[in-house]
């Protein structure tokens, strides 16, 4: 297929002219012949369709070396990552508030950003390309807008107004994408509703010739960490939430379920788990490595000339040849071995959390006891121990959870994530069997002490010995309380926290001395 | 020593500069002289960063601010970059809504187009004092929401708001229309002598009207039987 | 370059022993070429004199890709190659490493050193070498770095030699590699398991003697360097019966070894290839970000990297150490190689882009909450190897991204020094304080 040869013959010389990207040769496809390019997971497909439409007006080389110039800076410039398109997404959801518009609208831009870069950084022909490109819509003012910007006869023109406002938009530096998408899609919203109110009408979509971007184009690990690095980006949860919830059916598609990759289909995504869980992926400890310990044996360590006095017990015959003479015998340094050791056990964790009135809702806003809770349990669960959640309000009035240990993160995320509202006060039974099912758990209690049977629990920490970490929020009667009560048990740590951002260091860093020193617990 | 940068001798020509470039860096330029007005506006008229709102005051701060811009090439994009720059940019050391307000209107007064729309849905703070002596055959459309003493002074202009504003709107405006799409605080039309306001939603409060119309939900609310004129 | 009559040779040697002796499945790809990253750093090391740490699980082929590396290209027979390997257990000694007396001699009351294999030939493996307690690490740290072997008062220098050092993952029994003899390595690479069609057909063949071994030349080779001449003429000698191997191998296999000549031949052939403009770019703002510190200065691991820096989203802050001078020596050395090896006229980005992780990977100490964040992902290497990876492309990214202004910041460097009256570049990036360092002015960003 001629087709085929043309991209095996410009391939190397494309690749090198994008600095060798890390993309498998491109493939054709039978696509439509309004669409140039697919991409999905890296991989390039350009339709024989497009080509053969086009190239009644354009070389055929011409038209493959455009269409990978594209595609290629795509992958290399703009969006680059996961995480930059939910950005992009995310920004210009703000300004037209309706799923698909923002998807065009993200669309729109990085096909403008990534189109201008490689005309002002490479030596290309995307300018001819569009050319010759239909001029409709929302792509009639882009191609006009390309104009202006890139200083080419374009065959279009018209929309000055829009044109003006476009071109001042500062597409290629990087820093500004967030403001500058909102300008862009601020400028095309009525067009963006034009399109999207006749696509209702006709139920017929005209297709981005230079191919969709989508979820498609990303594959699971770059989902992951893509989802990661937006969570710990964005300013509040429901931001986030409301990204992953307009993507939700996408992401199920792909098999992304709340607990992580491969859960496959049927595990219903949400936003509020999937949240907390990829902001504690930015707090977690490394896996313990293995110990360094004696050997309890001495071995030959290195050798040292024998003196005239020293012993003769530790002479090296063999290295001393037989002779007794200074400076040619030769004498062992023992030394005790030190070798890895194995893994101690870690022991399981509890973790209490108060879900009442005067804690943050963790689902309308980011709750750090909330993201605390979870990074010790994640820390827990790495090193294969198993974690228990304990979730209170008024408990006697049944509003707790109480799950039991188990090693399923979905449902510890649950038993956290879940908000009361109610009153405070714990449920001590309930405490204790939890306590029973486990051989002397590590207790984590996030609160802001504000319990009504404070002095109760006081009165069960002290006849306890199991190492207990509690953190509380804000300074009150209780909280001295408290303090005093717990004075004089060493295993029981006690955090006040001003800043809440710093719930999640604290948990960490005690985890972590628990982690690493694991035999005291015994 | 060897110039460990022997190898880049040749290079530095940078590549082709495409019309992107040429508008983007013409845009800062502008910009830069509008910051530069504005600082010098501030510096005469901010001592100490306090402002106060007083008649000679404003109009002290309006002559100040056209000569600040006199001889400027500008457009409406540019103004709206420049309160953009207010809100967010490292540029602008400190942010007095009073003066820019002034500075902003000044601007607009002043610009070529005769139609003028500023996009400020972004902008976290609300500018005082926009439209101020919006002169006649000018249109000023403001998408967002805007602060206090908005339209005072107006001068035969068009001033449409997209949104909502504060107090003191319309005060003492001469000829002309205002029109807010949704609500205006207290003290609406307080002085003012002729012109229409048409507000869109509810009005917390009027001020001492002398003349003009204020219209609210469509509804005539002055000149009635209800609210005489502050002469009278 | 398009000369190929060396290239040509060495590609056969990779597929003779890509298809007979250690069966494997290709990892890397390069000029819409794929190889193993074994045997191609393993030649690539043999070719430019190397020293390459081989990591894997155990009974996956460590030593052995090294054994046949360097029989062929050393033209040894193997029978001698695994006589002079040293293998990694606590109770060895100087004198089962480097040499030990002549006992005829030390009984007529002469000094006279009798120097191991190990010492004398040019192809040095180390099998198990994390297995060597560290005093005996640091006694072959010399040697290891630049071939000088010294015992009583006798000093023997290496020409030439390549040195392939294995080492299992941590386990009871193993110890770590000390620091600076792991700087000396040039390389990483992991052994990997070829996959289980690959593997079921390992072995199937008949027990047949080894190809690569000769026991005449075995024995004559043995002899020589087990003889009383001088080291220089013991090479010339053995040198000589390498020849009648290589012809050996050339009837029987229809492979060509390398003599010491070729071998020198190739070596300045891989010297006179030269960076392109790109990679000497993105070389210099890879060292940036692993040394660079504007805090204090340079990178020091006693020195720990607080939040809230300035160039807390470049390399300098998710690590611990600084980059040695060893880093672009190894860089260059093995890009230089892969050029060559594909035939192409200089290093250009492709080339050093597969060349870092392997060159970097062992000497980077990497900070824990750094490595807590990466260890979930899911990855197609070693995770050492795959944090480089992506370390490295990140920085590829930013030198993407601005290219131009880089490399015009490091014209109006080279201006600078030369004296010219310029103003350095202003950037984000730690490159451009050090071209400011280098060319004198002071860096005025506050800490």
């Amino acid at each position: 297929m001629e087709i085929e040869h043309i991209i095996q013959k410009l391939w190397p010389r494309v690749r090198k002219k994008h600095f060798y990207p890390q993309l498998p040769l491109p493939v054709v496809i039978e696509g439509g012949e309004d669409c140039a390019l697919e991409i999905k997971s890296k991989q390039l497909s350009i339709s024989s369709a497009f080509y053969d439409k086009l190239k009644e007006d354009m070389d055929g080389e011409e038209i493959v070396e455009a269409v990978l110039d594209h595609g290629i800076t795509h992958y290399m410039y703009c969006p680059w990552d996961f995480h930059t398109h939910l950005t992009l997404y995310n920004e210009a959801k703000k300004v037209v508030r309706q799923k698909d518009q923002a998807q065009r609208a993200a669309t729109y831009f990085m096909d403008v950003v990534a189109d201008t870069y490689c005309v002002k950084e490479k030596d290309t022909n995307i300018a001819a390309l569009y050319k010759n490109l239909p001029k409709t819509g929302v792509h009639e003012v882009l191609t006009a807008l390309y104009e202006k910007i890139w200083g080419e006869d374009l065959g279009s023109g018209g929309h000055e107004e829009l044109v003006n406002r476009l071109s001042r938009i500062p597409y290629l530096d990087r820093k500004s994408w967030k403001e500058s998408i909102k300008k862009f899609t601020e400028v095309i919203q009525h067009i963006l509703e034009e399109e999207w109110n006749d696509e209702q009408m006709s139920s017929h979509r005209e297709p981005n010739p230079m191919g969709e971007h989508s979820l498609e184009n990303y594959s699971l690990e770059e989902i992951d960490q893509g989802l990661r690095e937006f969570a710990g980006a964005v300013d509040d949860l429901q931001e986030f939430k409301e990204t992953v919830e307009d993507l939700k059916e996408e992401l199920e598609e792909k098999g992304y379920g709340a607990g992580g990759m491969g859960r496959g289909k049927g595990n219903p995504l949400d936003a509020n788990l999937l949240y907390y869980m990829k902001l504690a992926e930015s707090y977690t400890l490394p896996i313990r490595k293995l110990p360094i310990e004696k050997t309890g044996y001495l071995h030959p360590h290195a050798h040292r000339p024998w003196e005239i006095g020293k012993p003769f017990a530790d002479i090296d015959v063999w290295t001393s040849f037989g002779k007794i003479i200074p400076g040619i015998t030769q004498i062992w340094t023992k030394r005790e071995g030190e070798t890895h050791g194995e893994y101690e056990g870690i022991p399981d964790c509890l973790i209490i959390i108060d879900s009442s009135g005067s804690m943050i809702n963790p689902r309308e806003r980011l709750s750090h006891a909330v993201l605390g809770a979870v990074c010790a349990c994640n820390a827990y669960l790495k090193n294969e121990s198993r974690a228990a959640v304990y979730n209170f309000s008024d408990a006697l009035r049944g509003n707790k959870i109480v799950l039991e240990f188990s090693h399923d993160k979905e449902q510890i995320y649950q038993a956290i994530c879940r908000y009361f509202g109610g009153g405070t006060a714990l449920d001590l039974d309930d405490i204790t069997s939890l306590l029973s099912r486990a051989d002397n758990p590590d207790i984590f209690i996030i609160t802001d002490m504000q319990i009504t049977n404070l002095e109760k629990l006081i009165d069960f920490f002290q006849r306890i010995d199991n190492r207990v970490t509690a953190v509380h929020l804000g300074h009150n009667v209780h909280t001295t309380r408290f303090k005093d009560g717990m004075a004089k048990k060493k295993n029981i740590s006690l955090f006040n926290v001003k800043n809440k951002e710093d719930i999640p260091k604290i948990i960490l860093g005690k985890v972590k001395e628990y982690l690493t020193s694991p035999a005291e617990w015994r | 020593m060897k110039n460990p940068f022997e190898a880049f001798h040749h290079t530095g020509a940078r590549k082709r500069e495409i019309p992107l470039d040429t508008i983007l860096k013409s845009k800062e330029e502008t910009l830069s002289k509008i910051l530069t007005g504005y600082e010098d506006l501030l510096k005469n008229e901010a001592k100490d960063l306090v402002w106060l709102m007083q008649y000679s005051t404003v109009i002290k701060a309006y002559s100040i601010a056209e000569r600040g811009i006199e001889g400027l090439e500008y457009t409406a994009e540019d103004i709206e970059e420049f309160c953009y720059a207010l809100d967010h940019s490292d540029q602008i050391p400190y942010l007095i809504t009073g003066p820019a307000g002034i500075y902003i209107s000044a601007l607009c007064n002043h610009a070529q187009e005769q139609e003028i729309c500023l996009h400020l849905r972004d902008l976290t703070v609300k500018i005082n004092l926009l439209g101020y002596r919006l002169p006649t055959n000018k249109k000023l459309m403001v998408q967002g929401n805007v602060g206090d003493f908005t339209g005072i002074g107006l001068d035969g202009g068009e001033l449409i708001i997209e949104g909502s504003g504060k107090n003191y709107t319309g005060a003492g405006m001469k000829r002309g229309k205002i029109v807010v799409r949704h609500n205006l605080g207290f003290n609406t039309g307080h002085g003012m002598t002729g012109g229409e306001l048409m507000v869109g939603g509810r009005i917390k409060g009027l001020g001492k009207i002398v003349g003009g119309k204020l219209y609210e939900r469509d509804q005539l609310i002055f000149p009635n039987e209800g609210i005489k004129p502050f002469y009278v | 370059m398009k000369n190929g009559h060396y290239q040509t040779r060495i590609r056969a040697i990779y597929n003779f022993i890509s298809d007979n002796l250690y069966l494997n499945r290709p990892d890397i790809e390069i000029k819409g070429e794929q190889f193993n990253s074994t045997l191609l750093f393993g030649l690539l090391t043999g070719l430019n004199r190397g020293k390459e740490l081989i990591i894997g699980e155990p009974g996956l082929g460590k030593t052995t890709s090294a054994e046949y590396v360097g029989s062929i290209l050393y033209r040894y027979p193997l029978g001698i190659v695994w006589g002079s390997e040293i293998s990694g257990h606590p109770e060895q000694t100087e004198e089962k490493i480097i040499g030990r007396p002549h006992l005829g001699e030390l009984n007529k009351g002469r000094e006279k050193v009798v120097w191991s294999d190990f010492a004398q030939i040019p192809v040095k493996i180390v099998d198990e070498i994390n297995r060597l307690p560290e005093t005996k690490q640091s006694m072959i740290l010399n040697g290891v770095d630049r071939g000088n072997w010294e015992y009583l008062n006798e000093i023997l220098i290496n020409d030439e030699y390549s040195l392939f050092a294995t080492a299992n993952y941590q386990d009871r029994g193993t110890n770590t590699i000390i620091a600076p003899l792991i700087d000396r390595f040039d390389c990483l690479i992991e052994s990997r398991h070829p996959g289980s069609n690959i593997a079921y057909t390992i072995g199937k063949e008949a027990l047949v003697p080894h190809s690569l071994r000769h026991p005449q030349y075995e024995k004559e080779l043995h002899q020589i360097l087990r003889g009383d001449k001088p080291y220089e003429e013991k090479m010339t000698l053995a040198e000589g019966v390498c020849d009648l191997f290589g012809e050996y191998l050339k009837e029987q296999l229809g492979l060509e070894g390398l003599n010491k000549e070729e071998r020198t031949h190739i070596n300045e052939e891989m010297l006179g290839l030269n960076f392109d403009i790109d990679t000497n770019a993105f070389v210099r703002m890879m060292l940036a970000e692993l040394s660079f510190c504007h805090k204090y200065g340079q990178k020091r691991s006693v020195e720990t990297c607080e939040d809230g820096c300035h160039y807390t989203g470049y390399l300098c802050h998710h690590i611990k150490n600084c980059a040695s001078n060893r880093l672009p020596m190894s860089m260059r050395k093995y890009a230089q190689a892969l050029a060559w090896f594909l035939e192409d006229d200089g290093v250009d980005l492709e080339h050093i882009r597969l060349i870092i992780p392997y060159t970097l990977a062992h000497r980077i100490q990497w900070k824990d909450s750094y490595l807590s964040k990466k260890e979930g992902e899911g990855r197609n290497d070693p995770f050492q190897i795959y944090l480089v990876k992506a370390a490295a492309e990140e920085t590829f990214q930013r030198y993407n991204e601005q290219r131009e202004y880089l490399l015009e910041a490091l014209s109006v460097g080279y201006r600078a020094f030369a004296g010219e009256e310029v103003t350095p570049l202003e950037g984000d990036h730690p490159i451009y304080e050090e071209i400011k360092k280098d060319i004198g002015v002071k860096d005025e960003k506050p800490l």
